[in-house]
């Protein structure tokens, strides 16, 4: 169970570690595409573009909807998320104690 | 401003106060702004012990009434007030994965007089067998955190 949650963290983050991958969830974020729609200005070839779309399925960070001849991609959050939220929770504890900081600076300031 | 590096697995904050440089150093290290930050909920027993200085350890724990407890721990690894703090991170716990060590550097910069920047970088977080601990470990204390009616995220 731990193993297998390890394994998926590590494939999303695998995932969201190259800047143009990056720009195809954030493209999908808005909807569905084709592989066209997704790519059609990157400045790599289409070999290199299906080798970070298969990074991409293999996280499970999208998954791939086959209509007829056409080829749309789909955002799956779920994998992704689960990276993300982690770090915004290490984030969120820092921030609250950025809060307490605050608050004591200003009951000092208040005392003085 | 707040950052999330998903690349190495870092995260970074940044804090303005208007406050000397020595001011916000000793509060970041204040035992009773500690307990605050570790106390979310007044049910919550909290035991705080610090000792700041190079190689000096630190613990945080919070037990709940429940009897579940949760703790950190780390070693002071650079104390430079008012300028640089450095200490490991580690988990403690009953889980398989607990124990792996991660590193917190705090920086403070005076830009002008009575203005000071806070900077936080906690690196080291990637390591695979601890990733799942870890979640589970901030999963508690942002339960705590939202029993106490603070928001986890802005």
């Amino acid at each position: 169970m731990a193993n297998s949650q390890a394994a998926t963290l590590s494939r999303a983050f695998v995932a969201v570690a190259h800047p143009l991958r990056r720009t195809i969830l954030e493209r999908l974020a808005d909807g569905e595409l084709t592989v066209g729609e997704a790519t059609h200005d990157f400045p790599v070839s289409k070999p290199a573009i299906s080798k970070h779309l298969k990074v991409l399925e293999e996280a499970g960070a999208i998954v791939r909807v086959i209509d007829g001849r056409t080829h749309r991609l789909r955002l799956n959050g779920a994998s992704l998320e689960e990276a993300y939220a982690w770090l915004a929770r290490q984030r969120a504890l820092w921030e609250r104690k950025l809060d307490v900081v605050e608050e004591f600076l200003n009951e000092q300031e208040k005392r003085a | 401003m707040s950052e999330i590096d998903v690349d190495t697995g870092t995260v970074r904050l940044e804090r303005t106060y208007e406050a000397t440089v020595e001011a916000v150093f000793d509060a970041w290290t204040n035992p009773e702004v500690m307990q605050r930050w570790w106390k979310a909920d007044p049910e919550h027993e909290v035991t705080i012990a610090a000792d700041v200085r190079v190689g000096g350890g630190y613990r945080l724990e919070i037990r709940r009434p429940d009897g579940d407890e949760m703790a950190v721990h780390g070693t002071y690894r650079e104390v430079a007030r008012p300028d640089r703090l450095v200490y490991s991170w580690t988990w403690e716990g009953t889980g398989p994965y607990a124990g792996h060590e991660s590193e917190v550097a705090v920086t403070f910069a005076e830009e002008e007089p009575g203005r000071t920047t806070v900077t936080i970088e906690h690196a080291g977080l990637l390591d695979e067998t601890s990733r799942a601990n870890h979640a589970r470990g901030w999963n508690g204390v942002l339960d705590s955190f939202a029993r106490s009616g603070i928001p986890a995220t802005r």
